[in-house]
C-alpha cells in the first residue's frame, strides 16, 4: 500500500498566509469533523465545541511556526483526544453513539420507500454495533475522507493496521447487511 | 475465494501502489466474484456515510421553541398551588353552565397577574376529565403574557392563545396544545 497522502500545502509566507489556509481548512474540514465527532458520541454542541477546540490550537499551532506536514491529520488527532477528553462515563464511551432519525425518512419518498430505508438503517444499525470501536473509528475516519496513513496518525496505528482494520470492517458490514 | 480478495477494499480506496492496482484491475474484470464482491462492499460503504448522515441530522435537529419551558414551569407551579393550597388562595366552584359540562374549580391569586381587559394574553388551561362533583379536579387558568411566550413582533397584536395541556404526577407536561 502507498498511503500517499493529500498535501496541504501551507505557505510559510506569514501569519495572514497561515490565517487564510486556516480558513480555508475550516470550510474545508468542518463539516467532515463534526461528523467524525457526532459518529464518535458526541452531542452537536459538544462537536462544535471541540471543533472550535481543534481550531483555535490550529491557528496558535501555525502563528507559532509549528510543523506543517500532515496539517489535516493534525486536526483530526487533536478533535479525536478533545472528544476522548470529553468522553469519560462509561456509557457514552462504548453506548450506541450513532443512532440516526428514522422518522425523519419520509422526505419525497413513498411509504414502501420509507419502509425499506428504514429496515435498511436498522439493519446497517445492527451491524456497524457489531464493529470493534476501533472498527467504527478507521471507517468514521475513512468516511471523512482521509487516507490510511492519516487514519493511523490520527489513531496512533500503524498504516498497515489500519488496511486490515478497514478490510476487516467493511466486509462485516457487507456481510450481516446482506448488501 | 481468489488471491485478490484481499486486496480490494485497499484497491476501492485507492491505497495500493500504481502497479498492484493495474494487476488488481485485470483481475477485477475477468473475475465475477470480485466483481460481486467489489459492488457489495461499495454498498456497504455507501450504507454506512448514510447512517452517519442520518445520526448527524438527528443530533443537529431543532431543539424545543424556547416558550415550551415556560409553560411547563408555569404548569409545574399551578401543580404546586394545587397540591399545598396555600390561605391566600380562595377557592370558588363554578357551576357547570351546560348541564352534561363537567364542573371545575378555578383558582385565583390577589392580586391577578393581568389586568383585566389586557389586550394580548395567552391563557394557559389545565383540564382532567371529571367523575363527580365531589371528586372533582381543578381547572386552572394561568394568565400568561405574550410577549413572554414568543419574540417582540412574532405575533400581530390583538391575537390571543388558549393553551391546552395535561400532566403528569410529577409534574412533567403530557400533552399540549395550542389553539387561537
Amino acid at each position: 500500500m502507498s498511503g500517499d497522502s493529500l498535501p496541504l500545502p501551507l505557505p510559510l509566507s506569514g501569519f495572514a498566509a497561515d490565517s487564510c489556509e486556516a480558513t480555508t481548512l475550516y470550510r474545508e474540514l468542518r463539516k467532515p469533523l463534526l461528523r467524525y465527532l457526532v459518529g464518535l458520541g458526541l452531542s452537536a454542541d459538544e462537536a462544535q465545541d471541540v471543533v472550535q477546540d481543534a481550531f483555535l490550537g490550529l491557528h496558535m499551532h501555525l502563528t507559532s511556526r509549528g510543523s506543517q506536514q500532515n496539517i489535516r491529520s493534525w486536526l483530526f488527532r487533536v478533535a479525536h483526544n478533545g472528544a476522548r477528553n470529553r468522553q469519560l462515563s462509561y456509557y457514552r464511551r462504548f453506548g450506541t453513539p450513532l443512532d440516526p432519525d428514522l422518522e425523519s425518512i419520509s422526505e419525497g419518498a413513498t411509504p414502501e420507500q420509507v419502509v425499506l430505508e428504514k429496515e435498511k438503517l436498522r439493519r446497517v444499525g445492527k451491524a456497524i454495533r457489531l464493529l470493534t470501536e476501533s472498527e467504527r473509528e478507521c471507517l468514521l475516519l475513512r468516511a471523512a475522507g482521509l487516507r490510511y496513513r492519516e487514519i493511523g496518525e490520527v489513531l496512533e496505528i500503524p498504516t498497515s493496521t489500519v488496511g486490515d482494520t478497514v478490510d476487516r470492517a467493511i466486509k462485516k458490514l457487507a456481510e450481516k447487511c446482506n448488501v | 475465494m481468489c488471491d485478490f480478495s484481499g486486496k480490494l477494499v485497499a484497491w476501492m480506496d485507492r491505497e495500493l501502489s500504481d502497479d498492484e492496482a493495474a494487476d488488481l484491475e485485470q483481475h477485477v474484470r475477468g473475475c465475477p466474484d470480485c466483481l460481486k464482491n467489489v459492488d457489495a462492499y461499495e454498498q456497504a460503504s455507501r450504507a454506512f456515510v448514510a447512517y452517519c448522515d442520518a445520526a448527524m441530522k438527528k443530533k443537529t435537529r431543532r431543539r424545543l421553541p424556547h416558550w415550551v419551558p415556560l409553560l411547563s414551569s408555569a404548569a409545574a407551579a399551578a401543580v404546586l398551588l394545587v397540591v399545598f393550597q396555600p390561605a391566600s388562595v380562595k377557592q370558588i366552584p363554578v357551576r357547570p353552565q351546560v348541564a352534561d359540562a363537567s364542573p371545575a374549580i378555578i383558582l385565583e391569586t390577589a392580586p391577578r397577574a393581568v389586568k383585566k381587559g389586557h389586550r394580548r394574553h395567552a391563557i394557559a388551561t389545565m383540564k382532567t376529565p371529571n367523575a363527580n362533583w365531589g371528586m372533582a379536579e381543578p381547572t386552572i387558568q394561568i394568565a400568561i403574557p405574550v410577549e413572554a411566550m414568543f419574540p417582540p413582533g412574532a405575533i400581530p397584536e390583538g391575537i390571543t392563545f388558549l393553551a391546552e395541556l395535561s400532566m403528569a404526577v410529577d409534574g412533567s407536561v403530557q400533552g399540549l396544545r395550542l389553539q387561537q
